[in-house]
């Protein structure tokens, strides 16, 4: 069987995020990035099938410069068997559906039998990117996986409202996306890290791909036309002075409340 | 111009509150656009919620009523969608930021070759141009986000708007739908296992999120201040992702609604999916480092400092106050 597992290198959850000079995006200079943590639970899932079946083969792909390849190490440390980098300006200021385009074309070329994806990006919140690659396939896909299981059929418990599951079954080929939580993800040990080291990365392009002029910035269907710091509104009134002050005054307010 | 068309979704045999709410953002566009609003229901026996939307404001509302429509199926309901943009030509769809919609507005937009806009809070006509609201990271940045072409995929966040509750006189019309093979199937769906922690019946919830480091704390920081205050404690998602605390704890749209008389909040930043848990809450104190944190902006009282040193005197100061 082989799985294909999308990642994103998104800021990390504790980066400063600072609108950049244009106010399209932020400033990614200088900040620390991470694997996104959804698409950590996604690379998860696909290398506990791995450790069950053997001749399983785990495929990570990922779109983004040259910083991406350390994410991709890592996947490949963790104990994915081979990368897909498509590095490319030409990528830069994809909307979710260019990017989906991308992944089609990759995953046309793999066909994988199973697609795992993050349910959405720690940055863009879109959660998009999955369903729409399951579409442009033309494959079946289930989104906020919190469990997931194949036995024969593929089973998936997605996440409802107010804790709710439900559960779902799907043919294969198909694609899932997975929450957080859904599994305890690995780390990379220091013999997975020194394999990773000899684990090929396949650099691509958008023209490689067949794609050129179809997506990134000028194809995009829909733009941040502008990122902006949330306007104020009444907010907390924030105490001042030191703790103990500030401690008197909330205790002060727990008693007007009638709780003390 | 194209006409709009609002997915609604059918809760416990009614058309849910959320679809009402896009029917008011869609006669909002609809006005400003000079564009028809029209709507799908979809499921089995839902004529006469179809009905009743068609009178409050849907429009020309297509009604889907097929066996394989009783329970959501990806495969079903894209089939149903499909019929009802033929039938009503849309160059705006409307979906609500619900599990089905996280499951089908992507499939339908990425059908259409067409921008998409999920999880949006608002949406401006500016000369004749729509413009949708939405957050990126969490909340902690806003954004406009342009369609260049259309049509538009949109999603919209329950709540962001009033429902329409007003009498506008559509019609119904039966839209015949063909489902072929399905490649995903509905098995069951199962409620939460039983709680062993019902937040929402405490009076005073006291919540810790990520920045507590690790489960011990909450034990030695977070319930020694419930426990004074004789309420519970809570906690944010990623407590409950790193398995510090059973879900039965989480506070947030996955995990327990809750409006407490008074809810504190420990180190938690206030990601959305947390704030629709608690933000109906009577009173809010939060406790965070980071001023900037989104958490602020629905609290009523806000310390910007470190939970450690505020916490644990807050708990003493709490039991001494009670004498």
């Amino acid at each position: 069987m082989k799985i294909m597992v999308c990642i994103k290198q998104v800021p990390h959850q504790d980066a400063r995020l600072d609108v950049n000079g244009a106010g399209t995006w932020i400033q990614e200079e200088n900040i620390k990035f991470e694997i996104n943590p959804y698409d950590q639970n996604a690379l998860e899932a696909a290398l506990q099938l791995k450790d069950k079946e053997a001749g399983t083969e785990v495929v990570v792909v990922s779109i983004g410069p040259e910083r991406v390849t350390q994410s991709l190490r890592t996947a490949l440390g963790m104990g994915a068997d081979r990368a897909v980098h498509v590095k490319d300006g030409a990528a830069d200021g994809s909307d979710s559906l260019g990017t989906a385009k991308i992944l089609a074309a990759v995953a046309k070329a793999e066909s994988p039998d199973l697609i795992f994806a993050g349910f959405m990006s720690d940055d863009g919140n879109l959660a998009a990117t999955g369903p729409m690659l399951a579409t442009l396939l033309g494959i079946p896909h289930t989104t906020t996986a919190v469990s997931f299981q194949k036995n024969g059929a593929i089973q998936v418990e997605r996440e409802l409202e107010g804790g709710a599951l439900e559960v779902v079954e799907l043919n294969t080929p198909c694609l899932v996306t997975t929450q957080t939580g859904m599994n305890q993800v690995r780390y990379a040990s220091l013999k997975g890290i020194m394999a990773a080291k000899k684990k090929p990365i396949d650099v691509k392009t958008v023209a490689d791909l067949g794609l050129a002029g179809q997506v990134g910035a000028d194809a995009a269907k829909i733009k941040i036309e502008k990122l902006y710091t949330p306007p104020k509104g009444q907010g907390a009134e924030i105490l001042s002075g030191s703790v103990d002050e500030v401690v008197g005054k909330l205790v002060g307010k727990i008693k007007e409340l009638g709780l003390l | 111009m194209g006409s709009i068309l609002v997915i609604a979704e059918i809760q416990k045999g009614k058309v849910r509150e959320a679809s009402y709410e896009l029917v008011s953002f869609a006669r909002k566009i609809g006005a400003a656009t000079n564009r028809e609003v029209k709507s799908l229901v979809m499921g089995q026996g839902i004529s006469a919620a179809a009905e009743e939307l068609s009178k409050k404001g849907g429009g020309e509302v297509f009604a889907a009523d097929d066996a394989a429509l009783a329970n959501y199926n990806l495969d079903a309901a894209f089939a149903a969608v499909k019929a009802a943009i033929a039938a009503a030509s849309p160059d705006v769809v409307l979906v609500s930021n619900t599990p089905s919609g996280w499951d089908l507005a992507p499939r339908i937009a990425a059908s259409l070759d067409a921008g998409f806009a999920p999880d949006c809070f608002n949406v401006d006509v500016e000369g004749g141009e729509l413009v949708f609201l939405r957050r990126f990271f969490n909340g902690k940045l806003d954004s406009r986000l342009r369609p260049t072409s259309l049509p538009v995929v949109a999603t919209m966040q329950p709540g962001a708007t009033a429902a329409f509750d007003g009498a506008a006189e559509g019609k119904m019309t039966p839209l015949a739908v063909s489902i072929g093979s399905l490649g995903t199937k509905f098995v069951e769906t199962k409620v939460a296992s039983a709680k062993g922690v019902d937040l929402t019946k405490a009076d005073v919830i006291v919540s810790g999120g990520r920045s507590l480091g690790g489960p011990e704390k909450f034990q030695e920081v977070i319930k020694p201040l419930a426990d004074a205050l004789g309420g519970a404690m809570g906690a944010s998602r990623p407590v409950v992702d790193a398995g510090w605390l059973p879900h039965e704890y989480q506070v947030g749209s996955s995990g327990q609604v809750v409006s407490p008389k008074l809810y504190v909040a420990c180190g938690i930043s206030g990601a959305i999916q947390h704030l629709v848990g608690m933000k109906a809450s009577n009173f809010i104190i939060a406790i965070n480092k980071d001023a900037d944190a989104p958490i602020f902006e629905v609290a009523d009282l806000g310390v910007v400092g470190d939970l450690f040193e505020v916490v644990p005197k807050l708990t003493e100061a709490v039991k001494a106050a009670k004498g």
